[in-house]
Parts: structure tokens; sequence; C-alpha cells
């Protein structure tokens, strides 16, 4: 059947081509100049015509020409396109000259492409080869260490969440720091829509097999034609799109296993018993009071802890019950094609990924269809479309008792099932058995779905006005349909205490977001020497999100889950909320002699988020080039194959706060009793506006020997201004805090990219390193600490979220008193700041807060090594972060010398016990508080460095894929996250609790969950 | 040809223009400050709010209540949850930045910004219900000044309340921050006076009856309290005889059935209203075990219970794993704020510092509250008894470190002496205000 329609619709392709009776047939193949392959799929176009072909599987086309004059274009990707006069053999062989990274390369930017050489700006493109089937949730995961100066960061391991991205530090200390994302031309939504404070991910809906390209723009020059939103870069995703030729089939399919990447070493049983004896007796508390503790964890059973020979006797490893090996499969199947009028994309994807949390997963089942069709010589029309269904089992906040890394907190004395009920220990039954709530009981007796349903589409006409003048039309929407639905049954009572017959949820979020890009695009060149690509349009994005939320209390039984049979219905609420945005832009970019660039733009944008005395904004940008290599004097020396100096400079914005931020509002939500009620709620700010960032870069591009070693080298400096910030205000006005524009920071930085050939031939071998710094300062907040978590803090001349706080001085080798720094500042004589006393004290209040840690990098980095021999392909990918600072806000009832019932990490065995004993653990008082207060004694690097992908794959030869009717077959395995090289204590040194997780507090751990580290084995298969 | 060119570069133009009104989006779940407060209902409905307000967990929700048992404790009871703010109060041992310090300042002056609001558009209101709003919003005001300078400030009795630092008043509501909005701390007495004054003119404004909303006798009630604290035993006697004298309540039968109730009981003078759509008993968060509605945090020990006698029904207490409160132990039941049987122990002890018999004998006021909880009628009384019976009447209720700090006790806990006006005691301006308000000027210890 399939090979009827596949023969229909290349007779119709052959119809549709006018066959002139001159014509005659050239064939030929096309191989690698490397190695000599034969490449299959090779785009073979007649200039000056829309007619075109494909290689097969085996390299070889055939084509109709007109004529011996005429010319044909061999194109492929990772080739350097090629174009020969046809003459008047009827065979042609061609070697196309592998181009992998070359300069010449086309990049996206905003409403255009340009080609790599001609830039101004600095983006860093990921392209599809790089990011298909790399076995994580969502895009910016698998794009992690690849683009310079772009630092991506998965909280903890849970699937389907959050991941944060900073592109060149943090621009804001209290507007929005992740960049805009845009996916083919429609900004999207990227915000959580989650109704708790552990995040969901929209980009999670995309299937980033269909990708062609990641694009991030980073200086002002790339990102100020999206104005006031770009201040924080710009990602722009583009789709794959059709291609003129016989239509390829792709099929992937990759299964595997993952496992978490560390875990931590607990107290057992003995010892356990052991510290908290101590621990008691140290406090001068009854040994009886923590013997019937011990016995009640042990679900009442005092053999359980005291007797190590009994059959009873119990020493549970709570981690080993929560962190379980996970699984992933994906299967994606993809069809590309087109005639010379009519080309398509369309594929379908399902992803199913069980994590390596206890009953979380994910799945994703996708399509798409990208299609384009030119109606006549002048108009071409077309459209994208994307439909996503997501589907995920989340779990609680890391800030929840019944989130499973908090098990760790329970004492080993307690075995996992209570023999008295059959089911897990502490499942309700009227009497606390562990310290605290068991999270094995949400296992069974919760549920925590999340249903999304996104469409991301676009539909454009392109009408080509005159010759180089063009007018492009674009409606695009974001559709996300979610639907939460929680349910906790009664055995869940003791974290649920006040609904203890049950209690669910449901709620639903709908955001339709759309846009319109309209714009007239003028591409000349003049006299052979000056070429102009000059922009001109609008476009209005509008959004809005309507919330309604339904919760139960009292089902009659387990059994029954919708809120339709509950007693009560508690709580309720629906909610509307909508922004828009109207922007002008203009860009001109010109070239004289293809050596010197210039480039201008301009973006006017106004938003309803703005106060009315500020709505609108201006945001220019000027950059230019010069190609050096171009020069003449440079046309004798072989060495430096390409050299290109630029600049650039100009204005972005930040938008990104809530909507109605600048009027004075009343709320109706102050019912008390059944009453209602309203409160003030907000003050009024009508100046509110953008925040905007200053940012100037200079770059050099180089490429030597032949672009065998091609680089980037890039230095920068953003300086933000009117910062939106949360600015304090006395609470006796009734007002925490009013948004204003105040304050400044700074970011500034250095990036370097180098590509280098190291071998080529038969053996290919090419390794692509990047590195970049970024220093975060904050210049003026007027003198405010703006407070984050633990002892996270935004203050004056630090970078942001630095760690403020009492500086831990060790253990008291006399008492086992926890000693601290006073760091008293130590003035002279004329009241200047001389020092600080670094005498210690044991009491905290007397020890100053200064800084002891940051969590922000000072390195971020990535490499990889491509490997090529015959079918074989190897490469292997490292990611690194470097130089920061990770809090572990669970150091306090997980490392805190038995201060409290919870379990204790191994590491509080080597505590102070006599005098004399030097060690950093205090010693263990039992709620005494020795060490426990928050301080630099719970903070660590976090630098490490991570084997992020491997992937090792072999390519049947074309003889015997050729026997099978198939045009490539691969198979392959990839590791993720394979290998981590840290000095961090903690599960995973990539960490940034979900629960405390803002522009300010960065970096804390609070029984975070590590990432999955994953085995795949999968196809690639082509027809 | 130039005429098509002529017509598609005007309907691309077109597209191009025209959408500037767009932006002009109006908020919908809030609304515009301007037209919050126009009529009578709109500032009824605000007063409600100022209601709402005072009914969050850290304010009369129960975190106030909470942390003057926890300051005050002397072994009786122990703080065993993970929350670092509650857990330092109890140890006395308050961090400059701690959470609850914070809280409690920030919502208590957010209810006081809200009766400011409703004070200043009493024009508004239709003439048959201006005072009884009126009256409400400053019972209000002057209960949460009353809070705040009992937390912030060194008690009454403790030095010279005209030059001890109290807390700011701000009698004005806040339209925007400017150069006034930045206030320092008014002297002790100065907060009382206009504590005294609010509760004075709130007595007089308000009906007798009012749901459960502010009456006359909750006026009263509170202000006995104020008086008592600042050592007027006189104008605490006739505030709390008032109450009584009123006849409007009586105490309920059973000391138990007084607890755990969605409504207000006869005893009832004034209670925070909690259902299960709205507001949150804080207490119950805090003292109930997991199977009554609570987190189980606050255990009573040994200590406590050797305060009763055999039979005393207000040896009040179940075990869940640990001891703790029957009087705190259903999420929804209301939180009490003032009950006929304090008037009864105040009258008491303010007549016997007297010596006078206003309303009652001191040892029959006792004997009423006595007969209710099941033990026998004392003979007579001595201010030392008359003070036991208080503290077992009106336990974990939120008077004990008032109590303590009024009648200069010292705190015996372990081997650690707290005199009343030990600075520990007194929470810190919190760390926050300190830096955002350069006016304010910290407490002693912090």
């Amino acid at each position: 059947m399939r090979k009827i329609l596949l023969l229909s619709f290349l007779f119709i392709i052959s119809m549709g081509a006018s066959v002139m009776a001159q014509d005659r047939r050239v064939t030929g193949k096309v191989t690698s100049s490397s190695d000599g392959s034969p490449l299959p799929g090779v785009s073979i176009t007649l200039k000056g015509s829309t007619r075109g072909t494909q290689t097969d599987a085996i390299g070889q086309y055939s084509i109709l020409v007109p004529s011996s004059e005429s010319v044909l274009t061999f194109s492929f990707v990772g080739f350097k396109t090629e174009s020969v006069v046809v003459g008047v053999k009827n065979k042609l062989n061609i070697s196309l000259e592998d181009d992998s990274q070359s300069l010449n390369e086309v990049v996206v930017v905003g409403y255009g492409t340009v080609q790599k050489s001609s830039l101004t700006g600095n983006i860093a493109k990921v392209s599809s080869k790089d990011i298909q089937n790399v076995p994580v949730n969502s895009i910016e995961q698998s794009i992690q260490g690849k683009a310079a100066g772009v630092f991506i960061e998965a909280g903890n391991g849970k699937l389907g969440q959050g991941i944060k991205m900073r592109i060149r530090g943090s621009s804001s200390v209290t507007a929005g720091n992740q960049p805009l994302y845009v996916v083919d031309g429609i900004p999207i939504i990227t915000d959580s829509q989650s109704n708790t404070s552990s995040p969901t991910n929209p980009l999670a809906d995309i299937n980033f097999n269909d990708v062609e390209s990641v694009e991030v723009l980073k200086d002002a020059s790339a990102a100020a034609i999206y104005g006031a939103r770009a201040s924080n870069g710009v990602v722009l995703i583009t789709t794959k799109q059709g291609k003129v030729g016989k239509t390829n089939f792709e099929l992937n399919y990759y299964t595997g296993i993952s496992n978490a990447t560390g875990h931590r070493d607990w107290l057992n049983t003995a010892e356990y018993v052991e510290l908290f004896k101590e621990a008691r007796a140290n406090a001068g508390l009854s040994l009886s009071g923590g013997e019937s503790r011990f016995t009640r964890y042990a679900v009442g059973e005092r053999e359980r802890w005291e007797n190590p020979a009994s059959p009873k006797y119990t020493s549970t490893n709570w981690e080993d019950q929560v962190l379980v090996q996970g699984d992933v499969k994906q299967l994606d199947l993809n069809v590309r094609g087109g005639n010379d009028k009519t080309i398509f994309y369309a594929s379908g994807g399902y992803n199913k990924t069980n994590g390596i949390l206890i009953k979380n997963s994910f799945e994703r089942i996708s399509g798409r269809l990208n299609l384009e069709h030119k109606a006549t010589e002048k108009i071409s029309l077309g459209v994208n479309f994307s439909l996503a269904k997501t589907t995920n089992n989340r779990l609680s906040n890391d800030n929840a008792f019944s989130t499973p890394m908090q098990i760790v907190a329970l004492a080993p004395l307690s075995p996992v099932i209570d023999p008295r009920t059959g089911i897990p220990t502490d499942t309700y039954d009227g009497a606390n058995v562990t310290q605290y709530y068991n999270p094995l009981i949400n296992v069974d007796y919760s549920s925590n779905v999340t249903t999304v349903y996104r469409s991301i589409g676009n539909v454009f006409g392109k009408y080509k006005i005159l010759d180089g003048l063009s007018f492009r039309t674009e409606y695009g929407y974001d559709l996300l349909i979610q639907n939460e639905e929680t349910y906790y049954g009664t055995e869940t009572k003791r974290n649920n205490s006040t609904s203890p017959n049950g209690v669910g949820d449901n709620r639903f979020v709908q955001i339709f977001n759309y846009n319109t890009n309209n714009f007239f695009n003028y591409n000349k060149t003049f006299a052979e020497k000056h070429a102009v690509d000059a922009t001109l349009g609008m476009s209005y994005q509008e959004s809005k999100r309507d919330v309604t939320y339904v919760e139960g209390k009292a089902f009659p039984s387990s059994s029954y889950k919708q809120i339709i049979a509950a007693a009560q219905k508690t709580d309720g609420t629906s909610e509307e909320t909508a922004f828009a945005f109207l922007s002008y832009f203009a860009r001109v970019n010109y070239k004289l002699d293809n050596r010197y660039l210039l480039s201008l733009s301009g973006r006017v944008d106004g938003s309803s988020r703005f106060g009315a005395n500020s709505r609108y904004g201006f945001f220019p940008a000027a950059s230019a080039g010069w190609v050096v290599s171009e020069e003449n004097f440079m046309k004798d020396q072989h060495t430096l194959s390409f050299l290109k100096l630029r600049a650039s400079y100009g204005l972005t914005g930040n938008a990104e706060i809530q909507n109605f931020k600048s009027a004075a509002l009343f709320s109706g939500d102050a019912g008390y009793a059944g009453v209602p009620g309203q409160r003030p709620s907000q003050i009024a700010n009508p100046d509110l506006k953008w925040e905007t960032t200053a940012q100037a870069d200079l770059g050099i591009e180089f490429g030597l020997l032949k672009d065998r070693i091609s680089g980037e080298i890039d230095v920068y400096s953003k300086n933000t201004t009117d910062l939106l910030l949360n600015v304090n205000v006395p609470g006796t006005t009734g007002f925490k805090t009013q948004l204003r524009n105040t304050g400044k920071l700074e970011n500034k930085g250095f990036e370097f990219v180098l590509n280098t050939r190291n071998i080529v031939g038969a053996f290919n071998w090419t390794t692509s390193f990047n590195i970049a710094t970024n220093k975060n300062k904050i210049t003026d907040l007027q003198g405010q600490v703006i407070s984050g978590s633990f002892l996270s803090r935004a203050v004056e001349g630090q970078s942001i979220g630095v760690f403020y706080g009492p500086e831990y001085a060790g253990v008291d080798p006399k008492n086992g008193d926890a000693l601290y720094y006073k760091n008293t500042e130590v003035k002279d004589a004329n009241g200047n700041v001389t020092g600080r006393d670094r005498s210690t004290t044991n009491d905290i209040n007397d020890a100053s807060y200064v800084v002891i840690g940051n969590p922000n990098p000072k390195w971020i980095g990535g490499i990889t090594n491509t490997m090529n021999y015959k079918g074989i392909d190897l490469s292997f990918s490292f990611q690194g972060v470097f130089g920061n600072d990770i809090y572990n806000g669970g150091g306090k009832f997980m490392s805190a010398n038995g201060d409290y019932w919870d379990n204790q990490t191994k590491d509080q065995l080597t505590r102070w016990r006599k005098p004399g004993d030097i060690t950093n653990v205090p010693q263990a008082r039992f709620d005494s508080q020795n060490g426990t207060a928050e301080s630099s004694r719970y903070v660590s690097d976090g630098s490490y460095v991570r084997l992020k992908n491997v992937t090792i794959g072999y390519t049947l030869p074309a003889s015997i894929i050729k026997k099978l009717n198939l045009s490539k077959v691969r198979i392959y395995a990839t590791g993720q996250n394979v290998f981590t090289f840290t000095k961090y204590k903690g599960w995973d040194p990539e960490v940034n609790s979900d629960a405390y997780s803002t522009n300010v507090t960065q970096g804390i751990d609070f029984y975070s969950a590590p990432q999955a580290k994953t085995f795949i084995l999968g196809v690639n298969i082509g027809f | 040809m130039k005429k098509r060119l002529i017509y598609i570069s005007l309907l691309a133009s077109s597209l191009l223009m025209g959408c500037g009104n767009k932006l002009d989006i109006k908020p919908v779940n809030d609304i515009d400050a301007s037209t919050a407060l126009t009529t009578s209902g709109d500032i009824e409905a605000l007063l409600v709010g100022a209601y709402d307000s005072m009914g969050d967990g850290d304010v009369l929700g129960g975190n106030i209540q909470r942390d003057a048992e926890l300051i005050a404790d002397n072994g009786e009871l122990s703080f065993v949850g993970t929350f670092t703010a509650p857990r330092e109060i109890f140890r006395k041992k308050l961090l400059r930045d701690d959470q609850q310090a914070e809280d409690t300042w920030f919502d208590t002056y957010r209810t006081i910004n809200i009766a400011n609001n409703v004070l200043a558009n009493t024009g508004v209101v239709t003439a048959a219900k201006k005072s009884k709003v009126e009256g409400e919003a400053k019972f209000i005001r002057g209960l949460m000044y009353f809070e705040l300078i009992r937390v912030y400030a060194k008690t009454f009795l403790d030095g010279n309340p005209l030059s001890n630092p109290g807390v700011p008043l701000v009698l004005v509501p806040t339209k925007q921050v400017d150069g006034s909005s930045f206030v320092g701390r008014n002297s002790v007495q100065e907060v009382y006076a206009q504590i005294i004054k609010d509760l004075t003119d709130a007595e007089k404004l308000l009906p007798v009856s009012n749901g459960f909303f502010a009456t006359k006798n909750a006026a009263a009630a509170i202000l006995s309290r104020v008086y008592l604290m600042s050592g007027d035993y006189a104008n605490a006697r006739d505030a709390a005889d008032r109450v009584i004298a009123s006849k409007v309540y009586s105490l309920v039968p059973g000391f138990q059935d007084e607890f755990n109730t969605a409504s207000n009981t006869s005893e009832d003078i004034f209670a925070m209203q909690v259902t299960a759509q709205d507001g949150v008993n804080s207490l119950v968060t805090f003292f109930a075990s997991s199977d009554k509605g609570g987190r189980g945090d606050i255990i009573i020990e040994d200590k406590h219970l050797a305060l009763y006698d055999a039979n005393d029904t207000r040896n009040f207490f179940y075990v869940d794993g640990d001891r703790f409160t029957g009087k705190w132990a259903d999420p929804f039941a209301n939180v009490k704020i003032a009950r006929l049987s304090e008037m009864y122990l105040t009258r008491a002890e303010a007549n016997f510092r007297l010596g006078t018999k206003v309303g009652a004998s001191p040892v029959d006021d006792i004997n009423v509250v006595r007969l209710r909880a099941g033990v026998l009628p004392a003979s007579s009384v001595t201010l030392q008894s008359i003070l036991k019976e208080r503290r077992l009447e009106l336990a974990f209720e939120g008077h004990w470190i008032h109590d303590i700090k009024r009648t200069k006790t010292t705190i015996i806990k372990g081997t650690d002496s707290y005199p009343f006006n030990a600075p520990n005691l007194i929470f810190p301006i919190p760390l926050r205000e300190i830096n955002t308000n350069n006016k304010l000027v910290q407490n002693e210890g912090y």
C-alpha cells in the first residue's frame, strides 16, 4: 500500500515537472572528498529553475537538464555547496568537501537568516545532530555544555521539571532571568504552570527531534530585535522543514535504563542508637526517653534496634527505597520530502520515561506537520503545526515530608513494611511510628498527575513584491491546556491532617498566546559590492491565561478520586490574566566588498505590563565587522584562512514581571467566615517600566590552516540599569515591597570557542571546545539587602545570591562547642575598616554576617569529540561547572550531630566526643542547636566535570542496506551523565532545589534528588 | 503592475499599524484602588478584610498565642517540630532574623493598615452602620497594637514606659510610600494610650450584639486585659465587671465542652472564626497531633500535669505517641481570644489587689471558675492561688508570658533562669525592618 502511495506521489511529481523535449538525462554519484564514501540525501537543484532531486542510498542521482550550459547545485548539510556546469557529458560524479564547521553555514536571526561569516553579533548555534536522541525530557538539557556562555542547570532529578538557563549571567534581581524562547517566530510559553512550588516545564512539550537548530542570541546586536524582552538573551528554535526530492522516512528508536548519579551514606541502626544515646546524655536528657523513642520507631519491638542477633533486627537504608532504576523508551518517525512547489516535514514521536525516583514518570506523544507551498512565482505560503500531549506523574516539592528524598530523615530502626499492618510503616492507624510522614505511603495512596495538551503553530504567507523586496506575514499561536489532578487518600492523613478522609484537587490552566509578525525584507547587492539586507516590520503578541481550581475533601473511599465524590467542596477559584506587546522593528545589514560589515537595528516595544507614564521603550543596537582575511594583503598567506573582528553595542530590555504591577489594587480574596471582604493588595507605581541592559561585545572569529582550526573569542560587558526590583518598604505601611525601577548590576565575561578537525580522512576526528566565564556584580540596590531563603542574599558589591551569614570556625577541642568567627569589622583611628576580628565565639548572634559562598559559577564549559571511521562513529562530551558553591539547606537536619531525631549522614560519626578531639563536627547534643544554625558549615564547593554524553554508533554499509531496501541503518549506544567528577558530598552537584529556587536563592540542596544516569541502545533507520 | 504594488504596500502597511489601544488591559482578578472604596458596602467589605487579616495564622489565628506559651516555657512543654522560628522562640534564643518576628510584625501592621483604611473612609458608610463600623475598626486597631507592644517592647511595668521604646504608631492608611512612611518607635506609654483610646471608643461605639464580630463587651474584655497589663487594677476590674455584669455570657457547664467548637459558645466574648474554606487555627497546627489535624510539634511534659488536682477537668490532655493538650484538637474550631472565665479571674485578682469586692468577692469569683472545672471550692484565696487558677484555666491560650511579665515572675528552666525583664523574652524588631527603616532602634540583645 505504501509503495502504491509513494508511486502515485512520484507520478504526480513527475507530471508536475514540465519535461521539455530537448531535456537530457544526467546521472552520477556524489561522494565525500574526505573518505570517498557515497553521500545519500544530497540535494541537487537545477539553477534558475525549481527542478531538483536527491541522491539515493548509495549516492546516485539522475536529473533532466535542458542544456549543456545548465548549472547543477549540489548541497548537503555538513558539506560545502558545489555548483557545476553540466557540459556535454551525461555522467557527472561529484566529490563534496567536508564543511562541518563551516563559516558559511546559515544562522537564524530574528526575522531572517544571515551567513555566519557576515554575522556581526554573537550567536551560538546548536544543530539537530547534537540534540537528536539525547535521552532527556526537554530541549535545554540536550544543549547543556554545547553553547559557550550558556549556563543550564536542572534543579534535581524529577522528570519534566523546570530548568534554569542563564545566558551571560543573571541580569535581574526581581524580574525574570530566563531567556525568551521563540519557536518558528512565535514567542512561546515557558513559565511553570504548576500549582505548587514544584515547577512544570512547558518546554518539555516539544519533541526536540523535530528541531533543526537552536540559536542562542547572546549580544545586544543579535538580541535587540526582540527589544523589551531580550536582556536575558533569546533562544530561537527552528523546526525541520521539507526538502525537495525523494521522500525520506526516518525512524528512530531507543530504549534504556537509568539510575541515580549519586548516593549518600547514612547511619545504620547501631550508629544511630549510639549517637542519640550520646546526644541525649550530653543534653542532660533521660536515657529512657530515648529508648522509648527507639522502640516507637521500631514498630514497638525493642529487639529490632537493641539485639543484632534477633531475626527482627532492622537497619533500613531508606534512600534505597526511593531511588530506583528508571527506564526510558522513545520512538519517532519522520517523513521529509517535496517537489518544486511543495515541501513538507511530518513527524510523530513517543517518549515514555520512568524516573529514578519512585512514582515519577513522564510521557509525551507528539506530532508535527510543516508545509510550504509556492503558489506562484511571487506567492508562497505555509503552515507549521504541532500537537503534543504530555502526562507527568509528579512529586511533591523538595520541602515536603512526602517528597521521596525526605525519606532519608527516617530512622533506620523502622522496617519498610509495618508487620502489624502489612503496608508501609506509619500508614495511618492512629499512632505515629516514624518521626515524620513516610513518603512511601504516597506511592500507593496518592496520585499527582499533570496532563498537558500543547499546540504550537503558525501560518505564513510571503509575497515577492519586486526583485529583492518581499513581504512576509505570519500568524502564530501557542495553546497550552493543562490539567493537574491530585488525590491523597485517607492513608496519607498524617501528611494531610486537616483532611482525614482524603483530599483531592483539580486545576485547569488554559493559555492562549497568539502572535503576528508582518515585515518587509529587502535584499540586494549593488554593483557587486554593496550588499544590503533590510527588514522593517511589526509584531503584536497577546497572551491570556485562565485558571480554574476546585478542591474537595472527604471521599467515600479511596476508590473515588474525582471531586464529584467529595462530601465537602472546600476550595475553588477562577482567575484570569493577560498581557500584550506591540512592537515595531527595523534592521539594516550592509556589507561592502564582503569584508566591511555594518548592522543597525531598533525596536519600539509597548507593553500592557508597564505604567501609564512609560508604556513604550526604544531598543537600538549597532554592530560592525571587518573580515580581515578578505583583504588583499591577506591573500598571500595561507595560515590564517579566516579572520573577522566584530564589535557591537546596544540596549535590550526585561519585562518579565507579573501583569498589572504598576496599578494600585484591591483584592477581593479577604472574606471572613463566609462574609465577603476585600483588602488593599498593591501600591501604585505609574512610572514602572522595563529594566534596561546596555551590552557591549567585542569578538574575533578566526580560521587557521584552511579552517582546520577555527574559533571565536568574545569579551562582553552587560550593564543593567533601572532594575525592576521589589524594594523593601517599611512593614509599618502594611506592605512589604513595592516594584520599582531602582538599582544596577553588571555582568562581565569572556567566551572562547575552538573547533578543530584534528584528523581528516578515512578516520575523522573533530573537537569542539567552549569555555566561558561570567562575573556578576550588583552595583546598586540603594543599600538594601534582599533576602532569599536560608543565607541567600542580594547585596551591593557582590554577585546575586551570595551566601551571606555567620562563618563557621569548626569545633572547640576543649568542649565540643561549635565556633564561629566573630568577623567584626576592625577599624583604625580614622574609622576606616582595616580588617575583621578573626577570634571565635560559640554564640552565633555574636558572629557578623559575611559572604561565605557564591552559587554563581566562575567558569562553565564543554568539550565534544567526534570520531568517524568507516561506519563507526564515536562522540563524547564533557561538561563542566567551576567555582560555584552549594548550600545544603537540609544540613541542619541531616548533618546536625544528633540535634534531632532525623537520621544523620555518615560523616557525623566523626563528631567531637572527648576533650582534645580535633574535628569539624561538634559534640552531639540533643535539641541544643550546637552548630546547627545556618552558617558556612553547610556551604560546599559545587564544581564538577561530567562525562555528559558518550555515543558509539555503527552505520551499516550501503551494500547491505541497499539489499534491505533501506537508505540508512545505524545502531548506537548512548550514555548520559556517565561519570561525575566532584568534591561535593551530596547526591549531585547539579542542584537547585525546586522548593527554594528564585533569582536570589540559587544553589540550594534541600533533599534534592540526584540526576539520572542513563544508558540507551538505539537505532536510526532511513528508507 | 504599479497599481497592484501600491495596493499590496497599503495592505501590508495596514497590517503593520493600528493596535495601540490593545495595550490597555485591565486586571480582572483584582480591581483598581480608585473603584474599591466608593460605597458603604465597599467599606464594610474592607472591614471584613481586616478581620480576615487579623485571623491570619501569624496574628490571632494562633501564632501570637503559641509564641506567648513557647517563650514562657519552664519545662512544662517541649517544642519538637522542624520549624526554625518557633524553635528559637521556645529556646528563648531568637536570632535577629527570626522569621516569626518578621511575620508577626508585618501581618499585624497589615491588619492595622486595613483598619486605618476603614477609619479614613467612614464618611461613605450609611448612618445606621457608621458607629458600628468605626467601633469595629478601632477595636481591631487597638487589639493589634496591644499584641505588638507586648511582643516587641519592654513590658509596661518594666522601667519607665514614658521613655521605653514601644512600636511605631501609624494611624492613617498608606496611599503611597514616601518620607512619611519611615516612622520611629513611639514610647510604650504613647502606644498604651492609643490602645486605651481605641478600645474605649470601640466600647462606646459598638453594639452589644454583633454576631461573631467585635462587640461592646469584646472591647471591654480586651480593655480589662490592657489595664491589667499596665497595673491599672481598678480599671481592669471595672472593665471585667462590665462584661460579667452585662450577663450576655455564661460559662459552658463542662470545661472541656468550651473547646473545639465550630462557632462561638455562650462563654466566648471574642473568637477568630475558622471554616473549612477560610481561616486557620494555628494553635491546632502546632499543639495537636496529626490525628487531630496538627503537626504534633508541642508536647506537654509531666511537669505541667503535676499542676492539676486529681479531678480537675482542666487536666485535659490526650496521648498520640506524645501527650498533647485537648484544648486545640480540631482544625476547624474557632480560636478563642477572650472567654468569660478570664473576666472572673481578672476581676478577682484586681479586687484582691485593691482590697475591694466590686461585683463579687475574689473568693467567689475564683470559685465560679473552680466549680465549673470540677474542683472543690476554695475557702480563701491569696494572690498566688488566684494566679495559679489563672494559669490552669488559661493554659495554652496565649496568656502565659504576659502574666509572667506583669507579675514580675522569674522563669526557671532547668539550670537557666530568666527574670521577667530579660531581653530575650522580647522579640527583636525584625532585621528586615531595621535594614529598611533607619528610624527604628533595635531592642536590647539583638
